[in-house]
């Protein structure tokens, strides 16, 4: 039971993130795009922190030796199945000898594919997130052999071929104008009145981003004070002012400490957004609360708890999987 | 009977950093208690353990304590913290034996590619830079980036040591570097703006480990020099505590 990689473009398997990493100095990692990640792997009956893959920007091709279910998720692509374009955010199924092909990632810039009963992957401190820094984890090349854990028999409507699935889940969409909430930062009086500049300002990724940190270019708050600060740990959607040309917004790969003053931290929300933000895109910022930004992203949250029970219904009524993972809003403390 | 007096606790204050994560900050001028209050805290708070709070970061003056907003808050985790510092308050931060580690060292060279552009700015000789880089016996203060290099308070130069105007792209794994007041360690090869004076060719860092490096803050590191035809006898040892 496996799946073959044939055209890997730049994919990798991940799952939530390493989130012991950071006390042992290691960045979290893990799917940039949560709520998609998540989404892919409740819609192919798993749970939210099970193995899945991770593809970014380029086409991306794999056939299955044996049937599966899978749910592809994130930017907006052409998806295929043996030939046939299938839906996104929908369960898919799979048969033995066919390819999965994703074709023109380029409304976003990152997609999730899930497997029913997931894929084999080492695993560092808890997770399989791929740490470029340690060398760690699953990067896929051409013929690549990922082992699957079960075999699920084709769900195809009999009739037309439609639609077999109408989940209600309201898809995340992706703009090449997006507009990032944040949080006013710990340091946010060392850029006195220039901290404004954020708000007023519409800057425009650049190509040197990646899951590391997201570059912004476009008129740049600056930092009154040149006292020497020491290093400390800054979170994941830390916005800071390294260099006089870019701003640079920290994603779940930067390093756990660094010494610049954080002048605003992006909401666990918008930092799908920025996940899928591309080259060239332009990004605004708004500010919000602490208390409002956790609603939010209990809201989304809450909506993929209403999928995950639909899920489950409409697979028990198809004979889908064996007992359902048990709930998994989120890993264990200390996991 | 008369209890021992608790060593008084540094102010701190608790300063939001997101939805996900607060900024904790031990704020006396006495350097050394402000980093004994945070890394006591982070032992407490792992120890402890609150449903939804993944961690803790603690370096010099600060922590960094990261939680799931799913699952708990802001304002929770800051009561959690509060509560530490109460409980530090009564028994004083743990006292702990700490270990020794000594890093054998090739100085200058192919190695040490900024040994000489840091002597010229200390106005000091090559030899006078390695006698003082080899002279003291380091506190590790903290796990950094990348990959938990240990974070050092820096030898005893006379001068602060000015960042590459051009960071490398890449450094290698062993690089022995300084920059500011600090010294430090490169466990994995990373890109990197502090000036290379050596390279030790002991493993830092051992992925298939957990912990994925040997010491922790609080460790002490010691360094001492070897010559080039030594480094491949070294090579492939790991890093060890001497005691």
């Amino acid at each position: 039971m496996s799946l073959i990689i044939q055209q890997p473009g730049h994919s990798v398997v991940t799952d939530l993130g390493r989130f012991r990493g950071p006390r042992f100095g290691l960045p979290v990692n893990g799917a940039l795009d949560q709520f998609s990640a998540r989404a892919a792997n409740i819609l192919a009956g798993n749970g939210d922190n099970a193995p899945l893959l991770e593809i970014t920007a380029l086409d991306f091709r794999m056939r299955a030796t044996t049937d599966i279910l899978i749910a592809v998720t994130g930017a907006p692509l052409h998806l295929t199945v043996g030939g046939r374009q299938c839906q996104q955010w929908e369960p898919v199924s799979v048969r033995a000898g066919e390819t999965v092909a994703l074709r023109r990632l380029d409304g976003g810039l990152r997609a999730y594919i899930a497997v029913h009963g997931s894929v084999h992957a080492p695993v560092l401190l808890g997770s399989c997130a791929p740490d470029t820094v340690v060398g760690f984890g699953l990067r896929l090349t051409e013929g690549t052999e990922l082992k699957t854990f079960s075999t699920v028999p084709p769900i195809r409507q009999p009739y037309f071929d439609l639609p077999l699935f109408r989940l209600g889940l309201t898809r995340p969409e992706f703009h090449s104008t997006a507009v990032v909430e944040v949080t006013d930062g710990p340091d946010v009086e060392e850029f006195g009145d220039t901290a404004d500049l954020l708000y007023s300002t519409e800057y425009t990724v650049s190509g040197r981003s990646n899951h590391i940190g997201l570059r912004l270019g476009g008129a740049l708050p600056e930092r009154q004070s040149t006292a020497e600060v020491l290093s400390r740990g800054v979170p994941v959607g830390a916005i800071e002012v390294p260099s006089r040309e870019e701003l640079l917004v920290l994603h779940r790969g930067r390093g756990v400490t660094a010494g610049y003053p954080v002048l605003a931290v992006v909401t666990s929300r918008s930092l799908d957004v920025l996940a899928q933000a591309r080259p060239g895109h332009k990004i605004t910022f708004r500010k919000t609360t602490v208390p409002e930004a956790t609603a939010k992203h209990r809201a989304a949250l809450r909506e993929l708890e209403t999928l995950r029970s639909t899920v489950g219904t409409v697979f028990s009524l198809l004979g889908v999987g064996g007992p359902p993972d048990p709930p998994r809003l989120a890993p264990a403390a200390g996991s | 009977m008369t209890a021992a007096p608790t060593p008084a606790l540094p102010p701190v204050e608790v300063f939001e950093s997101g939805d996900a994560a607060l900024r904790v900050v031990a704020s006396s001028a006495d350097r050394e208690a402000n980093w004994a209050t945070v890394h006591a805290l982070a032992e407490w708070l792992d120890a402890a353990g609150a449903d939804g709070v993944h961690g803790a970061v603690p370096t010099y003056d600060s922590l960094l304590v990261e939680f799931d907003p799913g699952v708990t808050s802001a304002r929770q985790v800051r009561a959690f913290v509060l509560l530490g510092l109460r409980q530090l308050e009564f028994t004083g931060a743990p006292a702990r034996a700490p270990r020794e580690f000594n890093v054998p060292v090739v100085y200058g060279g192919e190695y040490g590619p900024d040994l000489e552009r840091v002597a010229e700015q200390q106005q000091l000789s090559v030899e006078e830079i390695i006698t003082l880089h080899t002279a003291k016996s380091y506190v590790i203060r903290c796990l950094g980036a990348p990959a938990g290099s240990p974070m050092m308070d820096g030898p005893d130069f006379p001068l602060p040591v000015p960042r590459l105007k051009d960071p490398r792209l890449s450094v290698p794994a062993g690089a022995v570097s300084v920059a500011g007041r600090q010294a430090v360690i490169a466990p994995a090869v990373a890109p990197g703006g502090w000036c290379v004076i050596g390279q030790t060719p002991l493993t830092v860092l051992d992925a298939a480990a957990e912990p994925l490096v040997p010491y922790v803050p609080g460790d002490r590191l010691r360094f001492h020099q070897i010559q080039l035809e030594e480094f491949a006898a070294f090579a492939g040892r790991k890093l060890e505590a001497a005691r």
